[in-house]
């Protein structure tokens, strides 16, 4: 019983031990590529549009509702204590600070690090990877790169985005439904913000766009078994992705802010 | 010196062994044919001679460079010189026509955007596509799309065109059409050809040499005609395409009597 126990355990520890080796061997390879030629500017201009300006719309819609909602709890919460003044401060800071980069982290990680997932699982499958191979093209240079720039350059600035609706989202519920002062409410949103905290919400973004697309473009890359493997690599992708950005949100956040 | 030359090749996944010492030598200007039943190794052997696989022991050299022990640079320079024909084509799907024909060219060559248009014209006539360049790849047949799958192969002007089961699941008729292909690229090309087929008409048309793999092991590489009349039982079978005989591991279902209904 014990021995079996023990068995099944080492197995887990070394497939973890060999996923992780295999994503830093990939992380490795792909940080080398960015630097081969030839660069190819089309595919990064097509990428910056799949990730950053397509998903315009969800980053703006869950801010907005994202920030409302915290809006409403804020005001309620002090409310309790005659201090709905702080509502517009605290949450100018918890925008900037953690929702604007955490919530478009995962959305992203949703919409298109599943995409990557699914197109390079897709290509793996269809020997689509093989053929570039064969065609004297190395995949991590051609389908890595690409993402993973545009993702580490898109994801601060759908962040930009994120804080600025998140302003008004809360405005619409504090100023438009509560009845705060709007001019009150813009000097107090930015009032406990400082650069500092801006910097850190777009290291965070950069950080989270790195961790996405990798964790995309690997787990297409190692998709294997069909039409299961392709169905599984979006799941398995985004899984992975919301527990590191969550993990390296504390991390940073830890780090960071000391 | 043989221009393809593959040294004791052994391949396995897990406990199954695929291939098992193989060896050819293929000459400049030659065409191999590899014949041999399903799993048993004929993809495997190409994907070894494309680097895409690592041999267990043996190796595979082409002009001398032996393709397990290259660095990834020297591996893409060789790899230039090759052409690979996919079983399914493995065209990008994202890509028309055209950019799946131009992709290498863009990225390996200096030429002008008129140059590559020219030339992909020119792989597209080869192989009788011309005229498809803006389609995507799902608007293509399955005939049509290993045609387009030669034709960005040859972009290159390779001097290795290797084909992995190029008639595999098209009909009759597009069968002969992909083998005369095959049969023109090889005489405009004078292309050394290595072709994976189960099509036996093809297969002498095009061999200047055939193999047959059985087993994991080459049992013969010989020119058509004597091939043709090697008496090893394995091949006659398999020339035969009869279910009886010693190229099955498993003894096939016996053949059921139809009995004669006529009144």
């Amino acid at each position: 019983m014990l021995t079996v126990l023990l068995d099944r355990t080492g197995l887990w520890v070394l497939r973890a031990l060999e996923q992780v080796g295999d994503f830093a061997v990939l992380g490795g390879r792909t940080l080398r590529a960015a630097f081969k030629r030839p660069f190819d500017g089309a595919n990064l201009m097509r990428q910056y549009l799949a990730v950053g300006v397509n998903s315009v719309p969800v980053v703006i819609l869950t801010s907005l509702s994202v920030s409302m909602v915290f809006a409403v709890q804020l005001h309620f919460g002090f409310k309790q204590f005659q201090a709905e003044g702080l509502a517009s401060q605290v949450l100018g800071l918890a925008v900037v600070r953690e929702l604007a980069p955490v919530i478009t982290g995962l959305m992203i990680a949703g919409r298109v690090g599943s995409a990557m997932a699914a197109e390079l699982g897709t290509m793996q499958v269809t020997e689509q990877v093989d053929a570039l191979e064969c065609l004297a093209t190395d995949p991590i240079q051609y389908l890595f790169v690409p993402r993973i720039l545009a993702s580490a350059v898109m994801l601060p600035l759908l962040t930009g985005i994120s804080i600025y609706v998140g302003y008004w989202g809360g405005r619409l519920l504090l100023v438009g439904v509560e009845g705060y002062s709007a001019i009150a409410y813009s000097q107090e949103f930015y009032k406990l913000v400082q650069g500092r905290d801006l910097l850190i919400a777009l290291t965070k973004a950069l950080v989270f766009g790195i961790i996405i697309s990798l964790v995309g473009c690997w787990r297409g890359y190692r998709t294997f078994g069909g039409a299961e493997g392709v169905g599984n690599a979006p799941t398995s992708s985004v899984v992975t992705s919301y527990v590191w950005i969550l993990i390296a949100d504390f991390v940073l956040t830890k780090m960071l802010l000391v | 010196m043989p221009l393809i030359e593959v040294v004791n090749l052994s391949k396995a996944f897990g406990p199954k062994v695929v291939l098992s010492d193989v060896n050819l030598q293929v000459e400049e200007g030659e065409s191999l044919v590899v014949l041999g039943g399903s799993g048993t190794g004929k993809t495997v052997l190409l994907r070894n001679i494309m680097g895409l696989l690592t041999p267990d022991s043996g190796h595979v050299s082409i002009e001398g460079k032996i393709i397990s022990q290259v660095t990834r640079e020297e591996l893409f320079e060789v790899r230039k010189k090759i052409g690979m024909c996919f079983q399914m084509a493995a065209l990008f799907d994202s890509m028309t026509v055209f950019e799946n024909v131009a992709f290498s060219l863009h990225r390996h060559t200096a030429m002008t955007k008129g140059e590559i248009a020219a030339r992909v014209d020119e792989c597209l006539a080869m192989v009788g596509m011309k005229g498809t360049d803006k389609l995507k790849p799902a608007e293509l047949s399955g005939g049509m799309k290993r045609r387009v799958g030669f034709a960005r192969a040859i972009a290159l002007k390779p001097k290795i065109l290797l084909f992995d089961e190029p008639t595999t699941g098209l009909d009759p008729v597009m069968t002969d059409v992909i083998g005369r292909v095959i049969l023109d690229l090889k005489h405009e090309l004078g292309v050394t050809t290595i072709t994976i087929t189960h099509d036996l008409k093809s297969a002498f048309e095009i061999a200047d040499r055939i193999a047959l793999l059985f087993r994991g092991e080459c049992l013969a590489v010989q020119k058509p005609e004597d091939f043709k009349a090697n008496p090893h039982p394995v091949i006659q079978q398999f020339l035969r395409g009869d279910a009886d005989g010693p190229f099955l591991q498993d003894p096939p279902p016996p053949k059921r009597i139809v009995k004669d209904m006529t009144p």
